[in-house]
């Protein structure tokens, strides 16, 4: 293979594997904010008892909190997290 | 005789992803059997691609 | 002789104007004219082996490869355009010979002259807008205790707040993106958009908002420039950037491709 080839087929296993783990964050972190989302639209509705509340809002501040962790553990930003889908837009709103 | 012309014209920094909007999806498009090639380029295409070669390309700390 | 490596015709722009000599193009090679038609077509020979069809697939998706040549093609198409009104070709655009070209120039010479006559005196000018990124309030102080009583029920006032100032923010930059639009275009002979920009080559400034061009008389780009300060101060929810002059590239195409 001519030099320049090599250079691109030529993955890094490390920052492969960064590459992946954004991946994988951008992903939690999609799923972290949808849920965000339904507990307050469920939160607004009214339908929920103050104890349910509190625990739903409990659980996704842990949440937030193991994400930032994680991002921290792997030296991930979070203004990484996020997906180009060219016309339309990034995954995630943008930070 | 005209002068040499400088390769780069005047003192504007041209930022790559501006200069990329418009040499990709502006100028006239000509197609037809008469080309030897187009290249419809996909700017999501090369964004996703470069990105990811970027990120794994080995690059020699002397450039 | 040299050995016969086997070329293309690689395709900048189209003029009416005499070119520049001694411009140097994508491969190096030296930029010349192919007449017709009272047009001249500028053009260069580029080797078949990075710059045919396959070759040209693979390359141009490499960014070091795709910035390299870009710049090239634009210092070109510069260099032309300061000459005179061009009509910028779209990157990549080979041909098999001169005589190809001549034909193009032939069967689209009212085309190339249409869009002559438009861009003559004009410059384009592309200006970009951000959300202008309002402080997130500072979270880490107003919470509660995590395991105090209603720190869940605290956080989600927290979240809510943050989701309905942003939609708020985002409500009146999409207003303001679209009255300065207006008031630029309106000083414009033409104005067009183009999709925002992709984040992993544009960078982190913000979320945009605006990407749009503007083809401005030349004796008014002092008078657009100045404007687009004003809607930079008028409007505090996002932010300007005025890029330019650029060879009128988004509105070169007459026809939708």
């Amino acid at each position: 293979m001519a030099d320049d080839e090599r250079r691109r087929f030529d993955a890094d296993p490390e920052a492969v594997e960064r590459s992946l783990v954004t991946l994988v964050l951008t992903v939690v972190e999609l799923l972290r904010q949808l849920m965000e989302k339904q507990a307050l639209r469920r939160v607004d509705s009214g339908d929920l008892s103050d104890e349910q509340v509190e625990a739903i809002g409990l659980t996704l501040m842990h949440l937030e909190d193991r994400m930032g962790e994680l991002c921290d553990h792997f030296g991930v930003a979070p203004e990484d997290l996020n997906l180009d889908l060219g016309p339309l837009g990034s995954l995630l709103p943008e930070r | 005789m005209s002068e040499p012309v400088p390769a780069h014209l005047a003192d504007r920094q041209i930022a790559l992803v501006d200069l990329l909007d418009r040499v990709l999806a502006g100028g006239v498009v000509v197609t037809g059997n008469i080309t030897l090639s187009i290249a419809d380029v996909d700017l999501v295409h090369i964004s996703l691609r470069a990105l990811l070669s970027s990120v794994s390309a080995l690059r020699p700390a002397d450039g | 002789m040299t050995e016969a490596t086997p070329t293309g015709v690689w395709l900048y722009a189209v003029t009416r104007e005499p070119v520049p000599g001694e411009l140097t193009g994508v491969a190096g090679e030296g930029v010349r004219v192919v007449e017709g038609h009272g047009l001249a077509a500028v053009v260069g020979d580029v080797p078949l082996g990075s710059f045919g069809e396959e070759a040209l697939r693979r390359n141009l998706e490499d960014l070091d490869w795709l910035s390299t040549v870009a710049r090239a093609h634009d210092a070109v198409i510069g260099a032309v355009v300061a000459r005179g009104p061009a009509v910028p070709i779209r990157l990549a655009t080979v041909y098999h010979d001169d005589d190809r070209v001549r034909a193009v120039l032939d069967e689209r010479h009212a085309e190339f002259a249409h869009t002559l006559d438009f861009v003559t005196g004009r410059t384009e000018w592309g200006v970009k807008a951000y959300l202008d990124q309002q402080p997130e309030p500072d979270e880490s102080a107003a919470r509660a205790p995590a395991s105090g009583r209603g720190a869940g029920t605290a956080y989600l006032a927290r979240r809510r707040a943050a989701q309905t100032s942003r939609a708020e923010a985002e409500d009146r930059a999409r207003e303001q993106v679209i009255a300065v639009h207006n008031r630029l275009a309106a000083l414009a002979a033409d104005a067009c958009t183009h999709p925002p920009q992709s984040r992993a080559l544009a960078g982190h400034h913000g979320q945009m908002v605006l990407n749009a061009a503007y083809l401005v008389e030349e004796s008014a780009a002092r008078g657009f420039a100045a404007e687009v300060a004003r809607c930079d101060d008028e409007c505090a929810a996002i932010r300007l950037q005025l890029t330019g002059p650029w060879p009128p590239y988004s509105f070169a195409s007459l026809e939708e491709s």
